[in-house]
């Protein structure tokens, strides 16, 4: 814990962050963490622990009770409600439930995200596909969610999360609802796209693929953080 | 943009047919709210219209007593010929007046009078006077009483004020009931689309998260309710033409009364309607929309 030192390539910074919800609940307690441009971060604890608390609180999906968030140059706080929608534009969420609609195709699916941001067809038109073939689901593009496996369903969600060139992925137990077999397909997907550039916060409870892709691994627990080192594993395994 | 607009007129009228229960009851509601405020409107129009014509004649009626006889009629024509503000003054005999009756009632209805001619007329003879100066209207119509034989003077001060009187009436109670309507329209457009909005939950929850703006979110369902709005804009006036040409058509047999033709202002209630119709229905999306989206940023549904 507090091993990473301040610099330039700062992108997430928690300080002194508290989160109580409007019932009571102390989700977060004191939270001072840095995340640099390009790392990639595995975020584990029990369930309840506050994982979820910590990545909304990132998306401004919730406000912090006390202490600031920077994400990038941008202080949360001074962050209006109106100009949300553009902070999440730099973001890209992976749910655990996938979240596809069910009545489009694969291509509708991810075009939908360039759509809705205001995107040109012509855009859409040229980087769909390119999308599409970075997560390998090209031959797949016109069948329906349903027609996919749990895997191919959530490189649908990554395609998407993708699609408008995010700095920060966020993506909230990804392998949560998939064959574990199946997991490392998707991690070693967002390894790939990490050596791209683009930073990766995972929340997972598959202590495998932790073990795994050795990584920074942040661990909550009771709404603080317990642990922050890359090398979660020696400490666990001894 | 194009595009845009032709995708979400398709989603628009897809997401109606989907709910078309709720839907039909928005149309519903809105269209009876038009045609009463269509009704009040050209009611109003057709008395304004009457009192002119009341008040443009510049002529009253004088009856003379029932069984006078026809030159005692025509004698006490000549005494109100000589009064100071008669500009004309015309003879119409019973007989004519009947016949009058009679040719207005068409070919069935007369037979119901034909019985009741000659003698039998249950008609007066009557003067249709004009007046040089209609300010002294009282005056002269109070000499004109005095006159021998004359019975009643058809008064249409009277008639202009109880039109007056008639006319506020329905200006208000109107006013009310199409507010009230207004009100409850409103409540079911936005429940409608209420309805379409929590099947779509997940939809906008993905859009929220990619970074949609609120604005983005809230036209898909601003233009269903336009939607609504325009179909029940259509059928209002259409209904309302229908309507008003069957009652114009039996009312005018009954009243002797020439309504206002509605050809000339059809087009202008059916922009009005148009117009009003789409005003609802967006905003009713707009507020079903817009109470979703008040959290903080917009939520994501479930996570
Ligand atoms: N919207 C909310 N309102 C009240 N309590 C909440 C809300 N969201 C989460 N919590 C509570 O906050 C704590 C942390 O939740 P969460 O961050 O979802 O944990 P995790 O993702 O680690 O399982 C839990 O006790 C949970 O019940
Ligand atoms: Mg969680």
């Amino acid at each position: 814990m507090g091993i990473r030192k301040y610099g330039e390539m700062e992108l997430i910074d928690f300080q002194n962050v508290s989160k109580i919800y409007s019932n009571g609940t102390e989700a977060l307690k004191n939270v001072n963490l840095h995340v640099d441009n390009g790392e990639f971060v595995f975020i584990v604890g029990s369930s309840g622990a506050g994982k979820s608390t910590f990545l909304k609180l990132i998306t401004c999906e919730e406000r912090p009770s006390e202490g600031e968030i920077v994400v990038g140059e941008q202080k949360l706080s001074q962050v209006k409600r109106g100009d949300v929608p553009y902070l999440r534009r730099k973001m890209g969420m992976v749910f655990q439930d996938f979240r596809l609609i069910q009545k489009m195709t694969v291509y509708e699916n991810v075009a939908f995200a360039m759509h809705v941001i205001g995107a040109s067809s012509r855009d859409i038109r040229r980087r769909v596909p390119y999308i599409l073939g970075l997560v390998n689901l090209q031959e797949k593009a016109d069948c329906h969610p349903r027609e996919l496996s749990g895997g191919e369903q959530q490189r649908v969600g990554l395609a998407r999360a993708l699609i408008n060139s995010p700095r920060l992925i966020i993506a909230d137990e990804p392998t949560g609802n998939i064959d574990p077999a199946l997991s490392f397909e998707i991690v070693d997907l967002l390894s790939e796209i990490n050596k791209r550039g683009t930073t990766i916060l995972m929340v997972t409870h598959e202590h495998s693929l932790v073990r795994h892709f050795a990584r920074r691994v942040i661990e909550i627990h009771g709404g603080t953080v317990v642990a922050d080192s890359c090398n979660w594993e020696a400490r666990h395994d001894s | 943009m194009i595009h845009n607009v032709r995708y979400l007129i398709r989603e628009g009228i897809r997401s109606i047919w989907s709910n078309r229960t709720m839907s039909l009851a928005s149309i519903g509601v809105l269209v009876s709210c038009l045609l009463l405020t269509g009704a009040a409107i050209l009611f109003s129009m057709n008395i304004s219209n009457a009192m002119e014509a009341v008040e443009g004649t510049n002529s009253v009626k004088i009856y003379m007593d029932k069984d006078l006889p026809v030159l005692a009629s025509l004698k006490a024509g000549e005494e109100i010929k000589k009064l100071d503000n008669i500009k004309r003054c015309q003879f119409v005999s019973r007989d004519d007046a009947i016949e009058n009756v009679m040719e207005m009632l068409g070919e069935k209805d007369s037979t119901l009078l034909k019985d009741m001619t000659g003698s039998d007329n249950p008609l007066p003879d009557a003067f249709q006077v004009s007046f040089k100066d209609l300010s002294k209207y009282k005056d002269t119509v109070a000499q004109i009483l005095k006159i021998e034989g004359v019975s009643s003077v058809n008064d249409y001060s009277d008639i202009a004020a109880k039109l007056t009187n008639l006319h506020r009436l329905v200006t208000t109670v109107g006013f009310w009931i199409v507010l009230l309507l207004s009100l409850v329209s409103l409540f079911i457009i936005s429940n409608t689309i209420r309805v379409t909005m929590f099947s779509r939950r997940l939809e906008i929850s993905i859009m929220k998260s990619v970074g949609a703006t609120n604005w983005f979110v809230r036209v898909p369902f601003v233009v269903e309710g336009i939607l609504i709005g325009l179909i029940s804009g259509a059928v209002g006036s259409l209904l309302l033409r229908l309507l008003y040409d069957k009652l114009t058509g039996t009312l005018t047999s009954i009243t002797l009364f020439a309504p206002l033709a509605i050809g000339e202002i059809q087009w202008k209630i059916t922009l009005l309607f148009l117009l009003a119709g789409s005003l609802f229905g967006a905003l009713g999306g707009a507020i079903s929309i817009g109470k979703y989206l008040k959290k903080e940023g917009g939520e994501i549904v479930d996570w």
